[in-house]
């Protein structure tokens, strides 16, 4: 019996594990949709990005590789303000096909640029504390899984705080409830667009380093199956909602856990997807959906 | 202090706005009337830099605002209570007095507000969006004033508000005035919102048709026919 929960709490360690790097690209498009209503398409390409400039930094300093957030974050926030101002800027309004082809773009530009400088080989890094293991009774977890709940942790903890009570985090949720209204309060809403698309792009380089530390492989055209669930959970827990992409990162990271578990690894990305179905058919505006206004 | 001159406007290819001129002067209430579809929200919208593509000027202070973004406006003193009031509905009302003071370099209105509308007050920790009519209203209203404006342009401030209320409502307007406030108002209640002004526009299908003192315009007999109800 101890065995069992034993497992399954190791189980649903995994799950909260991988749902942070999910909840980290979640929160970014939810971010920039509630803003902009857009959705970059590209968005996994600042997760491959952020995972080759940690690479990349920790191969030239040598530093702990957790240090390098440090980098990959405010170097992801200025490649989404560029991105932002050159790309989505012009196209804001103008209708749902421009902004995908606009991605698209974006996707091979990004994925070829990084093959050109570091090749498309396969790529991995390992953690000053790979080997460590730490025992919770009757679980072990390795030290470095820690680290990144407590990390994503502490990242969403340190925007729920920018939001709420900086003058800026306001100007960013007013803008999202109500642009003209914000328009009307002052605040200059383009100069809000890209300062959220930059968040939510450093918060994407932000996962691209916790995935590079806990040895996952990476390469150019990694991106796109973690897009891809970070599209489906912003769908799944309501376009907009921070609450719903955070709740819906951790369900679809528990999700995809347990069924590695139960049903063998084959079906861990199948599973996403038919719970995104299921969601939809019973609440078509997602989990934490507003309703139109 | 705000002068209109030469206005056309138009959405696509339908032309909204003719040759609109008008001018509010420091200290003034003057009214603007006209019936649905005349222009009047077209002509606030255009003042806010809301409109695209709009022709001849718009000066506040001697300045030509016409053609500065929204932000740059407001930060001129000069604030709107829109037609649909714009609130933030999932944020609280004291968080939307506070983003109203988003411009303001200090100070602030806060008690003002609350002393002009007390219910804003008791309803502080309160969503926007879960508060009625006649309290969204306000909250425009409230919300207006945090910016710490010298002038003001409501657009329909009544609509939608019962009779008690909108007496009210235009009340404050005049209070605010007497308080030193300049205000351009839209109005579809005439008779309430000439009483308490200074002079009057009329606005119709888009071309100003006449404009007076408050005092003549409450007696024109046009205006008694077509607005007045008489
Ligand atoms: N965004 C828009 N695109 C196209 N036409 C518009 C737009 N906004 C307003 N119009 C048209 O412009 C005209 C004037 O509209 P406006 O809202 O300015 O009138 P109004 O005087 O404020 O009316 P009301 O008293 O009903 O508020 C109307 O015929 C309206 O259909
Ligand atoms: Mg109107």
């Amino acid at each position: 019996m101890d065995g069992t929960i034993g497992i399954l709490s190791q189980v649903a360690f995994w799950g909260l594990y991988s749902g942070c790097i999910y909840i980290l690209l979640a929160t970014g498009l939810n971010l920039i949709f509630g803003v902009m209503k857009i959705v970059n398409f590209a968005h996994g390409e600042f997760l491959m990005l952020g995972t080759y400039i940690t690479f990349f930094l920790f191969v030239i300093s040598g530093f702990n590789p957790y240090i390098l957030l440090i980098g990959s974050i405010p170097i992801l926030i200025i490649v989404g303000v560029i991105v932002e101002r050159l790309c989505f800027r012009p196209i804001l309004g103008t209708g749902k096909l421009n902004e995908i082809f606009i991605s698209l773009g974006l996707i091979y530009i990004f994925q070829n640029l990084v093959a050109l400088i570091w090749t498309d080989e396969w790529r991995s890094m390992r953690s000053p504390y790979a080997d460590i293991l730490i025992n919770l009774g009757p679980i072990q977890l390795p030290l470095d899984y820690l680290i990144i709940i407590t990390v994503t942790a502490m990242i969403l903890v340190s925007l729920y705080i920018f939001l709420q009570k900086t003058t800026l985090g306001r100007a960013i949720r007013a803008a999202s409830q109500n642009r003209k209204g914000a328009m009307l309060m002052g605040v200059n809403v383009e100069k809000v667009d890209m300062l959220t698309f930059g968040i939510g792009a450093g918060l994407a380089g932000a996962a691209g380093t916790l995935w590079a530390v806990s040895g996952q492989v990476f390469n150019p055209y990694m991106g796109s199956i973690p897009a891809i669930k970070g599209f489906a959970i912003i769908i799944l827990g309501g376009l907009g909602s921070i609450p719903g992409a955070i709740i819906g990162g951790l369900a679809i990271g528990m999700v995809e856990n347990f069924t590695a578990f139960t049903l063998g690894g084959s079906w861990k990305d199948a599973v996403s997807f038919i719970l995104l179905i299921v969601v939809l058919v019973i609440r078509p505006t997602g989990l934490f959906g507003e309703a139109e206004e | 202090m705000l002068a209109i001159e030469n206005l056309n406007v138009s959405y696509s290819h339908l032309q909204v706005l003719w040759d609109v001129s008008l001018q509010v002067s420091r200290g003034e209430v003057v009214t603007l009337i006209g019936s649905n579809g005349a222009g009047k929200s077209t002509l606030v919208s255009t003042i806010f830099g809301l409109n695209s593509s709009p022709t001849g000027r718009i000066l506040l202070r001697d300045e030509n605002i016409l053609g500065l973004p929204t932000y740059e406006i407001v930060r001129r003193r000069l604030s709107l209570v829109p037609e649909k009031r714009e609130l933030f509905p999932r944020m609280t009302v004291r968080e939307n007095l506070e983003l109203g003071a988003y411009v303001r370099s200090h100070g602030d209105a806060l008690d003002h507000v609350f002393e002009l509308f007390p219910i804003l007050k008791d309803r502080q920790a309160q969503n926007a969006g879960t508060l009625s009519g006649g309290e969204q209203q306000m909250l425009a209203i409230g919300r207006c004033l945090m910016a710490d404006p010298e002038i003001i342009v409501l657009d329909e401030p009544s609509l939608g508000l019962s009779p008690k209320l909108v007496h009210m409502v235009l009340g404050t307007v005049q209070r605010l005035n007497e308080e030193g406030l300049t205000i351009l108002l839209v109005e579809q209640n005439v008779r309430r919102a000439l009483e308490i002004s200074h002079r009057g526009y009329v606005l119709e299908s888009g071309r100003i048709t006449k404009t007076g003192p408050a005092e003549e315009l409450l007696h024109d007999d046009q205006i008694k026919e077509a607005y007045l109800g008489m």
